[in-house]
């Protein structure tokens, strides 16, 4: 009965044979292992269109929403896994594809008649390098908002076309609204039919000319690619998806805090796979950026394109070809050695995720005050404080704590509103909300000092990354001063040191105000 | 190109072979399928919370006539929270006990109107009537209008209803 139905549904599609074609490829013999990497990155490439076929259940391309929808995507297991999958399987694909392309270079594979397989292949490395860059805009975190801001301010330094190609590619007149959308269209849509044609290319061109087997022709039998050589595609493919999913399982996906335009104490850093150029740029200072920038890319990927035609010997073997290897050999060496450079060159002033920054707990004091709590109650006008993330841009908010009434119209008293220093503390409080869902309440002792600090101190003094840069950083003052030392110092700095310059605070300050923020100052040492 | 042999032996090394490919595949798809399943039908994790949320003043309260009153309240919707908008009708009886109705025709779920001259409820989009209790008269509406829970802060009159 199956047969019979088999056999009418192919004497109507032909499906056996397309089953032959498709499977039957007759493989030259000792084709190893190394040959699965094509296959690992078709593989790979499926993942990806899967998984980011689902993140688009979810996923908002506004500013507003953004990261607020990859937040919820984060709170489930399943969210965490797809989304997990998605990163990790993307750094994957680089990896694997700069192996595939040594393997296809080491072994001469595209050599005549293979050109145009290879220039394909030189297109699809730009594309995946293309999808990596418009794919980690979209979460509109910090990383991704200072990532972009980078990449199309590198695109204004090429020469005569630079400003048209920035501007294309930000959409509007600043970051924001178009430039998301307009990286997203390109991420699930323009790119990705790229993707699709392009491997079609690439897999039909292979096939037209089968694989190239060994460097040295072995004498043996053909066989047939399934399931003998697909069984090894098979279980590389397995390890490979399985670390992926390992990963995916054991790590939460990377996102750092809500895209901040205003943030001076973040230090922006790309993904792994640009970390080779983001070390480049800093050997071409000044003027000679444009070199490290644009030309060296814009040489190596034509050099790149142009090796069929370059390499023109017949010859396959890799020490008969030394020129060729040793170009190589260096280019693989240097973008190992750059991203190990810029890998390891993390500044130290990334801040803990953990503990609350005095200038977050100021915010969290001020907000909690009666003004914001009369609207924001359980059942009131507005939502209570802390009980969801912000879904609001900061510029929204601070437009709401200027004016309340303004934003939300129809409340009968209008708070009193904040003074400049209050709203730079609430805005901190508010971003530290947008990060992750830890609303712990800091400790009671230190709301005092918090709001001395945020008040008085801020202006001139840096605690944390967070501050004015007129008087010295206060961040390791205990180790320095004691505090007697430093109660004198604040309530009359002459009487400390006769050539200070800092105001005195003695009388603007209750004594236990001064007490709070002297105690919480001495407190103040290298962890 | 080089050809194939004709007639591969079928061998045990190439049952193996194909039972672990085919095999393999068919667990990733499987796993895959699973995954997606568990991430597109995630449950709604909206807002179940009800709250009171008044709508109004006792004393303002004609007897025995439906007053609309239109409610906003904040709902959390998946990422996005947003103030959302509703109408109730409060109904105040003779007894000086108060009822708030839906404002949403049960049929197909327009919004009701109250018609003084007829004292009817009255639905624009399929022509259902309802009672000034909610009753259906006419039309399709299989049910009475949803009548919401309601409370009277002693205090200072206000009535809350809670959505």
């Amino acid at each position: 009965m199956i047969q019979r139905v088999l056999d009418w549904l192919n004497a109507r599609t032909g499906y056996r044979r397309a089953r032959t074609v498709l499977l039957d490829e007759p493989l030259p013999p000792g084709t190893g292992w190394l040959f699965t990497l094509g296959s690992v990155l078709l593989a790979l490439l499926t993942i990806q269109v899967v998984t980011g076929a689902l993140l688009t259940l979810y996923y908002a391309p506004t500013p507003d929403h953004a990261y607020d929808s990859v937040l919820f995507i984060n709170a489930t297991t399943a969210g965490r896994l797809v989304r997990g999958l998605h990163h990790y399987a993307a750094s994957f694909i680089v990896v694997a594809a700069a192996l595939h392309l040594l393997r296809v270079v080491s072994f001469g594979s595209f050599k005549a008649p293979r050109e145009l397989t290879w220039l394909s292949g030189v297109v699809l490395l730009l594309l995946i390098l293309a999808f990596a860059l418009t794919g980690y805009l979209l979460p509109w975190d910090q990383r991704a908002y200072w990532a972009t801001v980078v990449t199309i301010n590198i695109a204004r330094l090429a020469p005569v076309a630079g400003d048209a190609v920035a501007s294309v590619l930000q959409g509007g007149s600043t970051i924001g609204a178009l430039t998301l959308t307009r990286w997203y269209a390109a991420h699930v849509i323009f790119l990705p039919a790229l993707l699709v044609i392009l491997v079609v290319a690439h897999v039909a061109l292979m096939r037209r000319h089968g694989i190239s087997g060994p460097v040295r022709a072995k004498t043996g039998r053909a066989v047939p690619f399934y399931p003998y050589h697909a069984a090894r595609d098979v279980a590389v493919v397995l390890v490979v998806v399985g670390t992926a999913t390992a990963l995916a399982w054991n790590g939460m996906p990377p996102l750092e805090g809500r895209a901040d335009p205003t943030a001076t104490g973040y230090v922006p850093r790309p993904e792994w796979y640009f970390l080779g150029l983001f070390e480049l740029l800093k050997y071409f200072p000044g003027r000679w950026e444009l070199v490290g920038a644009i030309v060296i890319p814009t040489v190596a990927i034509t050099l790149l394109a142009l090796l069929p035609w370059i390499d023109r010997s017949r010859a396959r073997e890799p020490h008969r070809r030394p020129v060729v290897m040793g170009v190589f050999a260096f280019g693989t060496l240097a973008i190992i050695v750059l991203t190990a450079l810029g890998w390891s060159d993390r500044p130290a002033a990334v801040a803990a995720g953990g503990g609350w920054s005095l200038h977050e707990t100021a915010g969290h004091v001020l907000a909690n005050d009666a003004r914001c709590t009369t609207c924001h109650i359980e059942g009131g006008v507005g939502d209570p404080l802390g009980s969801a993330p912000v879904s609001r841009s900061l510029e929204w908010i601070s437009g709401h704590l200027l004016d309340p009434e303004m934003i939300a119209p129809g409340l009968r008293e209008p708070p009193r509103p904040f003074s400049e220093r209050e709203m730079a503390a609430i805005m901190a409080y508010v971003r530290r909300l947008g990060r992750a869902a830890d609303l712990g309440v800091p400790a009671e002792t230190n709301r005092t000092a918090a709001l001395v600090f945020a008040r008085a101190c801020t202006n001139c003094h840096v605690i944390d990354g967070e501050g004015g840069s007129r008087g010295p950083d206060l961040s390791r003052i205990g180790e320095t001063h004691d505090l007697d030392t430093l109660r004198r110092l604040i309530a009359n700095p002459k009487s400390v040191n006769p050539e200070a310059t800092m105001p005195s605070f003695g009388r603007r300050l209750t004594p236990a105000e001064l007490d709070a923020i002297a105690t919480y100052l001495a407190r103040r040492q290298g962890s | 190109m080089i050809e194939l042999p004709s007639g591969v032996p079928s061998s045990g090394r190439r049952r193996a072979l194909l039972l672990f490919v085919n095999g393999s595949i068919a667990l990733i798809g499987a796993a895959g399928a699973a995954l997606a399943g568990a991430f597109a039908l995630r449950p709604a994790a909206g807002d179940q919370r009800s709250r009171w949320v008044r709508a109004g003043s006792l004393a303002d309260l004609p007897p025995d006539v439906p007053v609309p009153r239109v409610l906003s309240f904040s709902r959390v919707d998946g990422w996005h929270s947003a103030r959302a908008r509703a109408t109730v009708f409060l109904v105040r009886d003779g007894a000086g006990g108060v009822r708030a109705l839906s404002a949403t025709c049960t049929h197909l779920g327009c919004q009701v109107n109250w018609d003084a001259d007829t004292t009817r409820f009255r639905c624009p989009c399929h022509g259902g009537v309802f009672s000034a209790s909610g009753e259906p008269l006419e039309g399709p509406p299989p049910r009475p209008l949803a009548s919401l829970d309601v409370r009277v802060d002693q205090a200072d009159g206000a009535v809350l209803v809670r959505l």
